[in-house]
């Protein structure tokens, strides 16, 4: 237990110190546009008032990095800044969008799990003939992204067929999970073939281990070969992937809110940076970055946690 | 009673490749009785292993195979898939080469002995436990309570092969299938092995079918011997005799490869100049245990070695004992701790700075490695290779000279000409060697050092090797250090040996002296426990209790 | 070594014999020459002027004269689908190359000084996969503005981790090997070593990776592009035509979008079939 919690306390700093270095990059997007002032006023024309107001919300007479820490800290306490376009402040733009978001990748998550890590175990469990069939489907999958997945569906089921929803919200509970039946779809179909992939390949090569042909020639009933032996020892593995690519929904998951007319913070963030709203884009990326990195060590430390040989040596290859 | 264990009749193996379907075992037939020994020799490709894995159940998908299996008088041809693996589960015991690979390591030593009792049994977990701390005992492993809630990395290899013994006499087996299973040990705890195996047939009425590649040892511990070659069961020899009825010439040859009567060399005439001198020598490293803590690991310590020029020095180990830490030193791959290195009056204590050091050096001495697989780039064809090494002491050289080197050098490794166009794959693990040596040899070294250079080669390709290293270092007076675990290989070719243990050094002296009069308690037990004629294993680890368990309990019937 | 081969006449050989065995790499590698030789020619080969206005009907179904149909803006599909072809295959192409230099770079230099080099480029690369390549491109975007260049940069950037952990894994694999000891004794020289056989050693596994980058590539430029970020109006893309295909859909005209979208999963499909038989290839040569 010792070591484990030394690897989880070390993997921790590692991930603050990442989190922090990260958001020196974003925040450094203000010195890379050369006249800040421009940037932050958005495009439009500063009048002299807006560039005193800019001068004033963002210490510009400040030192970098006292100006840096100030952002941080204020990002981190919730003061998220001032839109340049919507005049409003960011949290109230960030805040409610949020929600369906964080509802689109739940929703996505279960789809990729039952679908891809099921597939991936068939594939390796049933014989030659639904092996070659789901790497055939898992080869198209991979070649369909989600705005292509997307403009299919609202060809199909929505324009179509007329069963689902094209664009927007919905109003409850109910009607909200229908409205984002095919965003999530459209989100999940790359990643359920690769994370299918994934499973197959860490299954098989267990399948194939040396200590797994012990437990057959010892005769133990396939069904534990299969549960203790085989998938038991790839699910780190299947894990890592897994938590990866769930990471990474939140950033993706701009691509089906844009396409569907969804009013997450993927689709505030692609406005804001089509309009150069520089605060938004800052917050949101810096609100990605920390799901991402965050998700990602959970991840890695469930997959410590379950191969305790894994502990310190790390996975790299 | 009288019916054979197990019965192999007319056996083939049939593997699919690319170039259509290859026969890989061809009308082999045996049977070992209840209660009988059998081994299974050959060397590698021979289909020992995969005769033994067709009767386990263990062999690929896509293979075929014809002729009959048949255990306990049972065909397994005409059975269903259940009651096939109920069949092996229950009179079958499998032990593998590599324990390590073979076990489970997210799965305790406890999890593993209890897993064939509580699921395929059906036994209650405390009583498979109480059961698995017995069979523990029985191996000889003390403190079974702890290394049941151990996992397989805290654990040594001949450890765990002993915890895979003891794992597959759980389920009472009638005949235990052993492949190689003391390849990968040391020779000592090969011994320990092999008599933990010794005492469990005579206090069970266990059948054994015994695959190894060394006919001295299967002749030990078994009844009768199949000699394998090329997928075909050559002759079956009585163990007892078989040195008297070998009729084969491929058995003569193996049994004078593993039993050795050459006699020592004497020590060539005093060498007026030192060659290789190294003085208080240690090297430490800083490992994680098996626990997860940093711990330091001192691989050699303290160690004074002299050489003289054009002699041939063995230094004798087991695993960890250093002696390749010590050769790498000496090549300038590892940086000692401390102590001195000097060699031809230079001194190498530090490795090469730069190309040009590097270079100097390379002229005096020269290394060949174990896996000459591995120690070949595989990209690069015979002749590449050994002109890479040519030009590097002759780097302005035309082409013709440097191709006429190559194929001196060819010559002087009995390297057919015809193999200069092929690259490492398509070469046998001989001639693989073969390259390796000539590419020592290109830089006209004073010394070369091989680092368990004929461990990883088929007994009758280490004879040649052998006997190669031997006629180069006529020929060319070139001084052979020569690494090895293995003392029959220091008889052939080293006039003056170090035996080192835990990176000390046990004893020293000339060759004679070591193999015909040891005087340290180790050398002693190192040659003891070599297999040869009349050899009996010998059990060094204490053990408490010396009855065997409980044979077939009630809940080994089959419902 | 190839020039000698086509000279002895081996390649057709080797081509037969992959037709045989591996038709569907056949039929990739078919496609995706035929789609790079659109990428290149696309503009002679394209029937219309991409950007001509109404020179068919508004959202057009497909006829002779226009085989793909017309968008909302009465331009022709086809014509934009072929001229659009270039930044769509080219920009990946780009990326992957640019993010391989790189991060093989970063890999070598980090392989090569070791110590606290090492450390610093592994933390740098680290930062670098903490932040999503989309967001990564959305930054750039909204610095440098929209267009393929910043997305492209961005890319190769957010490419950089996984090129350079693969590369300095396999390079500390090669350099534990023995041979690499065995040259070393030799007296070969590092350079050698280096260029005569580690670079050699990588090159499998580092095609592999520009391989399946390649689709990754493509597939995130082309969201980019749906997004409205990437490739802007009028000049054509096969994902901002996805994008601005979508009213078409609902209105009961799908060609713009479908047209360009079959495309891209063509090509992806293709790369990717390429990208695991160059993957397959280079395990074979670890072995």
């Amino acid at each position: 237990m010792n070591v484990l919690t030394r690897t989880v306390l070390g993997r921790l700093g590692g991930m603050l110190l990442t989190l922090i270095l990260a958001s020196m990059v974003i925040y450094s997007a203000v010195l890379l546009t050369g006249d800040p002032i421009a940037a932050l006023a958005g495009g439009a024309k500063p009048t002299p008032e807006l560039v005193e107001q800019i001068r004033a919300e963002y210490h510009l007479d400040d030192p970098v990095w006292s100006r840096y820490w100030q952002w941080l800290t204020g990002a981190i306490q919730g003061d998220f800044g001032r839109s340049f376009v919507y005049k409003t402040p960011v949290v109230s733009l960030v805040g409610p969008r949020f929600g369906i978001t964080l509802q689109l990748v739940l929703l996505t998550v279960l789809l990729i799990l039952v679908f891809g890590v099921g597939s991936g175990i068939l594939a390796a469990t049933r014989g030659r003939v639904v092996d070659r069939t789901i790497a055939a489907m898992t080869s198209l999958g991979m070649a369909l992204p989600t705005f292509v997945v997307a403009i299919l569906l609202i060809w199909v089921f929505a324009k179509s067929l007329g069963w689902f929803p094209v664009y927007g919200e919905g109003e409850g509970v109910w009607d909200r999970l229908w409205h984002l039946v095919l965003p999530a779809i459209s989100l999940a179909v790359l990643f359920i073939a690769y994370v299918s992939r994934v499973t197959r390949g860490s299954l098989v090569a267990q399948l194939h281990s040396e200590h797994v042909d012990t437990a057959r020639v010892r005769g133990i009933p396939r069904r534990r070969i299969f549960g203790v032996h085989v998938f038991r020892n790839a699910s780190p593995q299947i894990l890592a992937i897994a938590g990866t690519t769930i990471a990474g929904l939140f950033a993706a998951s701009a691509i089906a809110e844009v396409a569907f007319g969804l009013g997450g913070i993927g689709s505030l963030l692609v406005q804001a940076a089509a309009r150069a709203d520089l605060p938004v884009v800052q917050i949101v990326s810096l609100l990605l970055v920390t799901i991402f990195v965050v998700l990602n060590a959970v991840a890695d430390l469930i997959s410590a946690i379950i191969d305790p040989s894994s502990v310190g040596g790390g996975r790299t290859s | 009673m009288t019916a054979p264990v197990l019965e192999v009749e007319r056996l083939d193996i049939v593997a699919p490749g690319p170039e259509g379907p290859r026969r890989l075992v061809t009308d082999t037939t045996l049977s070992v009785a209840r209660g009988e020994a059998v081994g299974l020799v050959g060397e590698s490709g021979s289909g020992k292993t995969l005769t033994l894995r067709a009767v386990a159940g263990l062999l690929p998908d896509d293979f075929t195979t014809q002729g009959r299996i048949r255990i306990d008088g049972q065909d397994l041809g005409g059975m269903t898939a259940t009651a096939l693996r109920a069949l092996r589960a229950r009179r079958i015991g499998m032990v593998f080469q590599t324990p390590r690979a073979h076990l489970n390591p997210l799965r305790t030593i406890g999890d593993f002995m209890t897993e064939a009792l509580v699921h395929v049994a059906g036994e209650r977990p405390d009583v498979a436990a109480t059961r698995a701390r017995h069979l523990l005992d029985e191996v000889g492993i003390t403190d079974p309570d702890r290394r049941m809630r151990q996992y397989p990395a805290e654990l040594s290899g001949g450890l765990l092969q002993r915890v895979m013994i003891a794992a597959t006499l759980a389920m009472d087996p009638d005949i235990l299938l052993a492949d190689e299973i003391t390849t990968a040990l040391d020779v000592t705890t090969q011994e320990e092995v092999m008599a933990v195996l010794a005492d469990l047939r005579a206090h069970r009425d266990l059948s054994l079918l015994f695959v190894t590649h060394d006919l001295a040892l299967a002749g030990t511990v078994c009844d009768r011997v199949n000699v394998m070659q090329r997928g075909r069961i050559l002759e079956t020899l009585r163990a007892g005799s078989m040195r008297r009825d070998a009729r084969e010439e491929y058995t003569k040859v193996l049994m004078s490869a593993s039993l050795d009567e050459a006699p020592p060399l004497e020590p060539a005439t005093e060498s007026p100049r030192p060659l290789v001198t190294i003085e208080h020598l240690r090297k430490s490293y800083q490992v994680r245990g098996a626990t997860g803590r940093r711990e330091t690991l001192v691989a050699v310590d303290d160690l004074s070695i002299e050489m003289a020029s054009g002699g041939s020095l063995g230094i004798v180990g087991e695993s960890g004992s250093g002696k390749s830490t010590t050769a790498r030193m000496l090549l300038g791959l590892e940086r000692p701790d401390r102590g001195t290195i000097t060699v031809d009056g230079q001194d190498w204590s530090r490795p090469a700075r730069g190309s040009a050091d590097r270079r100097v050096r390379a002229k005096i001495a020269q290394m060949v490695f174990q896996d000459p697989y591995q120690s070949l780039d595989r990209r690069q064809t015979v002749r590449q290779c050994l002109a890479e090494a040519v030009r590097v002491h002759r780097p302005r050289q035309s082409a013709e000279v440097v191709d006429g080197r190559v194929r001196e050098l060819m010559r002087q490794v009995r390297l057919d000409e015809g193999l200069a166009a092929r690259r490492p794959r398509a070469l046998s693990g001989g001639q693989r060697q073969r390259v390796a040596i000539a590419r020592a040899l290109a830089a006209d070294p004073e010394l070369l050092v091989l680092d368990e250079a004929v461990s990883a080669l088929d007994v009758t390709t280490q004879v040649e090797i052998l006997t190669l290293l031997d006629t180069i270092r006529r020929e060319t007076g070139v001084a052979l250090l020569m690494i090895t675990h293995d003392l029959t290989v220091i008889r052939r070719l080293c006039d003056e040996v170090v035996v080192m243990r835990h990176g000390r050094i046990e004893e020293r002296g000339t060759a004679a002296q070591i193999l015909d009069a040891p005087t340290a308690e180790y050398t002693r037990m190192l040659l003891e426990s070599i297999p040869r004629e009349g050899w009996t294993p010998r059990r060094r680890l204490g053990r408490t209790r010396s009855q065997p368990t409980t044979t077939r309990s009630s809940a080994m019937i089959p419902e | 070594m190839s020039v000698a081969q086509i000279a002895n006449g081996t390649v057709p050989a080797a081509a037969r014999r992959v037709a045989r065995r591996d038709p569907t790499f056949l039929v990739a590698v078919i496609a995706f020459g035929v789609i790079s030789v659109v990428a290149l020619a696309g503009p002679w080969l394209a029937p219309y002027d991409p950007n001509e206005l109404y020179v068919g009907p508004l959202n057009g179904a497909p006829s002779l004269e226009h085989p793909f149909g017309t968008d909302d803006l009465g331009r022709d599909i086809l014509s934009r689908v072929l001229v659009g072809a270039a930044a769509s295959v080219f920009a990946p192409a780009v990326v992957v190359v640019l993010s391989t230099i790189l991060g093989v770079g970063l890999a070598l230099a980090a392989a090569w000084f070791g110590g606290w080099v090492s450390g610093g480029i592994a933390r740098l690369v680290d930062v670098i996969f903490a932040i999503p390549g989309l967001v990564i491109a959305v930054l750039a975007v909204t610095i440098f503005g929209k267009g393929l260049a910043a997305p492209v940069i961005a890319l190769a950037i957010a490419y950089i981790p996984i090129i350079a952990r693969l590369t300095r894994t396999a390079a500390a694999r090669e350099l534990a090997k023995p041979y690499i000891a065995a040259l070393r004794v030799q007296g070969v020289s590092s350079p050698a070593i280096c260029f005569r056989h580690l670079v050699p050693a990588m090159i499998p596994i580092v095609a592999a990776q520009m391989a399946v980058g390649f689709g990754y590539a493509m597939l995130d430029l082309a969201a980019i592009s749906f997004l409205g970020l990437g490739q802007q109006p009028p000049s054509p893309d096969w994902g901002s035509m996805i994008a601005a295909g979508q009213a078409g859909i609902l209105a009961g005209a799908p060609e713009q979008s479908v047209f360009p979208a079959i495309l891209v999963v063509i090509t992806v499909l293709a790369v990717g079939i390429i990208g695991a038989r160059v993957t397959d290839w280079a395990e074979e040569k670890e072995r």
